[in-house]
């Protein structure tokens, strides 16, 4: 006989595992790798369910100091994780800004209603708090529900494609679910978030040229106000979002606004956030650049463009740079660190792209939470 | 448990690759050691990358900082966060070296360093 170990006496059974081996793999090489990634979605999926329970359960706690009880809190958080929002047809995108940020007011409106009746005794900042606790949970409960669909679907289907797709972006998901998990310490707390380093830094540069908490004017656009300080013979209206309750508010309409009163005499607008960093890239780092430093669905953005755009106005950008865990949980010394050199920078391009009588926005982009005026 | 199977992980890879690098000195026998000894140094690598992930630490306690308002003044104390904190807070307690105001001027996290990018 010829083969491997032709001349052994047990050649023939290493024949039959050699072929079996070829045969067995060929034919459900594919199964069993499925198999392998079903096993490791299962496992992630157990650690999601794990983070929305538990981030429930938090809610649970928080929304109960404020006046109802254990059981209707729960039964009403319950039906509220399931909230959704439709988004606007984008088949005729004309006006479709406008759509999305009517319905993103709508949304809004709704869970100020729902958080309000469920925390009937919290103040003004712990209703904007408890909406973002609310906020986190809902997302974990989506993310759980959302991975759990796949995997079910692609094992009644035995759908390899689904189900490598979703084994595939799982680590990124979990990344991101945990993310959101941590951040729920900081939402339930009300303690300062990543994101909160724009509206910190304003108010720090508006409180080195003599702004106090009594000169800041409320509610220029939904949630946002702004300090007028003089900065070396220029006006700068120092904008952010009204804390220490989380909120982002609307800045983009806030700018607008300031332009629309101030007609013509608006020089610069520079705009201040957290950033996503690059793998590799230091917490913490400051960049410049041009153009609005925000990261919302859309209208805010525009609204800010719009009106640099059609008054001529230079609009620049610095951005502190954070990953997704950084600006979502509770601030980062390094991150804190950065104030003062972004500080400086904000300085430098007032002083080298304006001149004294021009009136300056500064718009500090981010989540208030934890941040006082 | 689990250094007791890193360790039997160790134990079978070396068996294994001596047997599968070796062989016998039968010339008929050498292709059941290398099976065998590829089986068990699979074995063995499994045993060394099982074991799940790591213990997750737990995040670092909130601090407070807080700093005495007077320019001149360099009093400055950390603390535990307590609720209620948040930055740029004005206190009602007073400076116990100048007795001046004092304010929250952070509330932060001191996250583990991130491995620095050797390219």
């Amino acid at each position: 006989m010829q083969g491997i170990g032709a001349d052994s006496e047990f050649s023939w059974i290493i024949n039959l595992a050699f072929f079996a081996f070829i045969i067995i793999f060929s034919l459900y090489g594919a199964k069993f790798q499925i198999w392998q990634w079903l096993k490791q979605i299962e496992a992630g999926l157990i650690e999601l369910k794990k983070m929305a329970l538990e981030s429930r359960e938090t809610a649970i706690e928080t929304f109960k100091r404020y006046g109802k009880g254990d059981e209707e809190v729960a039964k009403e958080l319950d039906r509220w994780l399931d909230y959704f929002t439709i988004m606007p047809v984008d088949l005729d995108p004309a006006g479709i800004l406008k759509r999305l940020d009517h319905l993103l007011d709508e949304r809004r409106d709704r869970f100020q209603e729902f958080v309000t009746d469920l925390a009937p005794e919290a103040s003004q900042a712990e209703l904007q708090t408890l909406e973002n606790t609310l906020e986190v949970t809902q997302v974990l409960s989506l993310v759980f529900r959302i991975v759990r669909h796949y995997y079910i679907l692609g094992k009644k289907t035995n759908s390899q494609l689904i189900i490598m797709q979703v084994q595939m972006q799982l680590p990124d998901i979990l990344l991101l679910a945990k993310a959101y998990f941590d951040s729920l310490d900081a939402f339930s707390e009300g303690k300062p978030i990543g994101d909160g380093i724009g509206p910190l830094v304003v108010t720090r540069f508006a409180r080195e040229y003599g702004a106090t908490p009594d000169s800041y004017i409320t509610e220029i656009s939904r949630e946002v106000g702004y300090y007028p300080v003089e900065v070396e013979g220029r006006t700068v209206y120092a904008l952010r979002a009204t804390g220490p309750g989380g909120t982002v508010g609307k800045p983009g309409l806030a700018v607008k606004t300031l332009v629309e009163q101030n007609k013509g005499r608006i020089a610069r607008i520079i705009t201040v956030d957290a950033a996503l960093k690059l793998e590799g890239e230091e917490l913490g780092r400051v960049s410049e650049g041009t153009g609005a430093a925000i990261g919302d669905l859309g209208p805010e953005k525009h609204a800010m463009e719009q009106a640099a755009t059609e008054n001529n106005i230079g609009i620049e950008a610095i951005v502190i740079k954070e990953n997704e865990a950084a600006a979502v949980g509770v601030m980062d010394k390094k991150i804190l660190d950065a104030v003062p050199e972004v500080i400086e920078r904000i300085r430098t391009a007032i002083l080298k792209r304006t001149k004294p009588g021009d009136k300056i926005i500064l718009a500090g982009i981010g989540n208030t939470i934890g941040i006082g005026l | 448990m689990g250094v007791i199977s890193k360790l039997l992980g160790i134990v079978l890879v070396v068996g294994g690759g001596i047997m599968f690098f070796l062989g016998s000195s039968d010339q008929n026998m050498n292709i059941i050691y290398y099976f065998l000894g590829l089986t068990i140094m699979a074995m063995g690598f499994s045993l060394l990358t099982a074991g799940g992930k790591k213990e997750e630490k737990p995040n670092p306690p909130t601090v407070t900082e807080i700093a005495c308002d007077n320019p001149e003044c360099t009093f400055k104390e950390i603390r535990d966060f307590q609720k209620g904190d948040f930055i740029l807070k004005s206190l009602e307690t007073k400076c116990p070296k100048c007795q001046g105001s004092m304010t929250i001027q952070g509330v932060y996290m001191v996250r583990e360093e991130e491995p620095v990018p050797t390219v």
